[in-house]
């Protein structure tokens, strides 16, 4: 298991969306709530890529000979749509900050339970 | 059983969609050369009536063959074959959903004509709301998790963007990013659930999924089982089931009426409708048991909502809840139709579908109109406190009856269309026969009549009482805005005196969806 091996990049994806999802639940600033997003984001796309590739790898025996079409097209729009998030999130974190003149998350909850 | 059929004819309403919602800005500009402010919302209710005559126009010509179970299937690249074209799959249960959005869309373009006239913006309004409307279609129609993830994302961004149109205020805008944050959390764990599929099946078509999970031996099951737990969260997020429904009761009172009716009507429903797909089509009931989970899930869901309703104040608050209450009961009906075909009861599995799919028509009929009823009433009384609408029913006579018929009909009162379906989800739960499903229906109809309660304590407030000081002056909406509901209103009526046909259609999507 090197560098070169699917089973790396699994282990990358996981640790990437630990870190995502703890930015996501514990900072208190809207725009590095955005970069947790984006995290998030880039793990499940890594996942998806390197499970494709585990499963070529586990038919083929050639690890990185091969590459599976409609993971990468599947990864592909994901990035696509994670960058149309990233730009709706940040339009609504400016709006956010005209109207509170802070980008604290806890200063923002005048929304009831 | 599967046949092929052309790409354009399946897809034609969500063409039509998007070219219309693609021309919204040159029409907007148009319209601020012609200081003509209604142009935008009569072409964009003119595209959701070419897309409603492209779906009449493919039922015309396929109902035959789709009444008889076959599901009609297209690829966009027919060359590359089954596990890598994008697939494109058509059945009873797909343009149930697909009719339901397209014409319930239609009435609310033609109700933001005059409700949102005084907002600006409004060539974005109607395009992110075609689009919307497409990606829900898109959703519907899709053959592989590739396809209904694409369309997926695309009701998702337009949805965000809908709920904080109004960005001079607070609300819209902070109950967006919660709704933004955690609806693309909840994609994004649907989407790992996806992947895990593509690792452990090599395809993402549905077709070619559920043979691969048709026969699971002890680890395939256990993957199966984490798969679907991902993906019942994942889209379980976007559907408001209760411990994920937190965005809801903040995004449908901040986003405008048009829009509340939009998400509560049909948003939520597109997260069941994924839910079921990615459930009863790939994992079948008889091999997998999620149905206890499902029930468990929907008695809490129910339970917790019904409590947060009975406590609101504000009318559109009360109404976001009681939509959790009502995803409640789908996913009750789903579940009891997946606990009862694992247990080998078929007649209670089919009961279950066909009463989620009647609530599922029925609530979004009845919540669509009580949103922009309760719209009509907030635009003219400049509140949402129920205290200070009270009598408001009185004062705009059209409305206050509309009003009334969503009431009844989600409260269970029977000559309406929301009687029909909770029969249906009562009746299927006890026809099971165990002890389990006997106390979780017994749950169900006390929450039902629960509901009921708030329900009518609404309508003896809004509408029965005299009226109150605030809504003295108040007149009755424009036509425009009225003949909507009234056509709304009718339907509940219709369906609920003879649902006859409607029972039919929803009994050949239970069985298509349930087949082996």
């Amino acid at each position: 298991m090197g560098l070169t091996s699917p089973q790396a990049y699994i282990a990358f994806s996981i640790i990437l969306l630990a870190i995502g999802v703890y930015c996501l639940v514990s900072k208190r600033n809207m725009i590095k709530t955005v970069i947790g997003i984006e995290v998030t984001t880039i793990a499940v796309n890594t996942a998806l890529l390197s499970l494709s590739w585990a499963r070529v790898a586990t038919i083929s025996h050639i690890t990185g000979a091969m590459v599976e079409p409609l993971a990468e097209a599947l990864v592909i729009i994901s990035i696509v749509i994670g960058g149309a998030i990233a730009a709706l999130a940040l339009s609504l974190v400016v709006n956010a900050y005209r109207h509170y003149k802070t980008l604290d998350l806890k200063k923002l909850k005048r929304l009831r339970w | 059983m599967a046949t092929g059929v052309g790409i354009a004819e399946v897809m034609g309403p969500v063409i039509a969609l998007i070219v219309f919602s693609a021309s919204m800005p040159i029409l907007g500009y148009i319209e601020g050369k012609l200081k003509y402010k209604y142009l935008t919302g009569v072409a964009a209710s003119v595209g959701f009536s070419f897309a409603l005559i492209y779906l009449a126009h493919f039922l015309w010509r396929f109902w035959s063959s789709l009444a008889k179970g076959v599901a009609l299937t297209s690829s966009l690249f027919p060359n590359f074959g089954r596990p890598l074209g994008v697939e494109i799959r058509v059945d009873v249960f797909s343009t149930f959903m697909a009719l339901l959005f397209i014409g319930l869309g239609l009435l609310i373009s033609i109700y933001s004509i005059k409700y949102m006239e005084h907002d600006t913006g409004l060539d974005r309004y109607y395009a992110m709301l075609l689009l919307l409307v497409a990606g829900m279609v898109g959703v519907a129609v899709a053959g592989d998790f590739f396809t209904l993830f694409v369309f997926w994302e695309l009701m998702s961004i337009s949805s965000y963007s809908l709920v904080s149109f109004r960005k001079y205020r607070w609300e819209p805008i902070e109950a967006g990013f919660k709704y933004l944050v955690m609806s693309t959390l909840g994609s994004l764990v649907a989407l790992l659930g996806i992947s895990l599929l593509y690792y452990y099946a090599g395809t993402l078509n549905f077709v070619l999924l559920s043979e691969a999970f048709a026969r699971p031996d002890g680890t395939l099951k256990l993957y199966g089982y984490v798969i679907l737990m991902l993906i019942f969260v994942g889209f379980g997020v976007t559907a408001s089931i209760v411990p994920f429904h937190t965005w809801l009761p903040d995004a449908h009172p901040a986003a405008p009426s048009s829009i509340s009716a939009m998400l509560s009507g049909l948003v939520i429903k597109a997260g069941v409708y994924a839910i079921a797909r990615g459930s009863f089509m790939i994992f079948k009931p008889t091999a997998f048991d999620y149905g206890t989970l499902f029930v468990v899930f929907a008695v809490i869901t129910t339970t917790v909502a019904n409590i947060m309703a009975l406590l609101q104040r504000d009318v559109k608050r009360l109404l976001a809840f009681s939509s959790t209450v009502n995803i409640g009961f789908i996913l009750f009906g789903l579940g009891t139709a997946a606990y009862a075909s694992h247990l080998g009861v078929a007649i209670a599995g089919i009961l279950g579908l066909v009463g989620a799919l009647m609530h599922i028509l029925s609530h979004a009929i009845g919540k669509g109109l009580l949103f922009l009823a309760a719209g009509s009433f907030i635009t003219r009384a400049k509140t949402r406190n129920i205290y200070e609408l009270q009598g408001a029913g009185r004062a705009m006579p059209w409305t206050g009856v509309a009003f009334s018929v969503g009431l009844l009909s989600l409260s269970g009162a029977p000559p309406l269309a929301g009687f029909v379906s909770k029969f249906f989800l009562l009746m299927a739960g006890y026809s099971v026969g165990n002890a389990f499903m006997n106390v979780a229906t017994s749950l169900m109809l006390v929450n039902s009549v629960f509901a009921a309660a708030y329900y009518l304590r609404l309508l003896q407030i809004c509408v029965i009482r005299p009226r109150g000081e605030g809504v003295k002056e108040l007149r009755e909406a424009s036509p425009v805005i009225v003949a909507p509901l009234v056509i709304l209103m009718i339907l509940l009526i219709i369906i609920g005196c003879y649902p006859w046909p409607l029972l039919d259609i929803a009994r050949s999507a239970a069985s298509a969806l349930l087949q082996p």
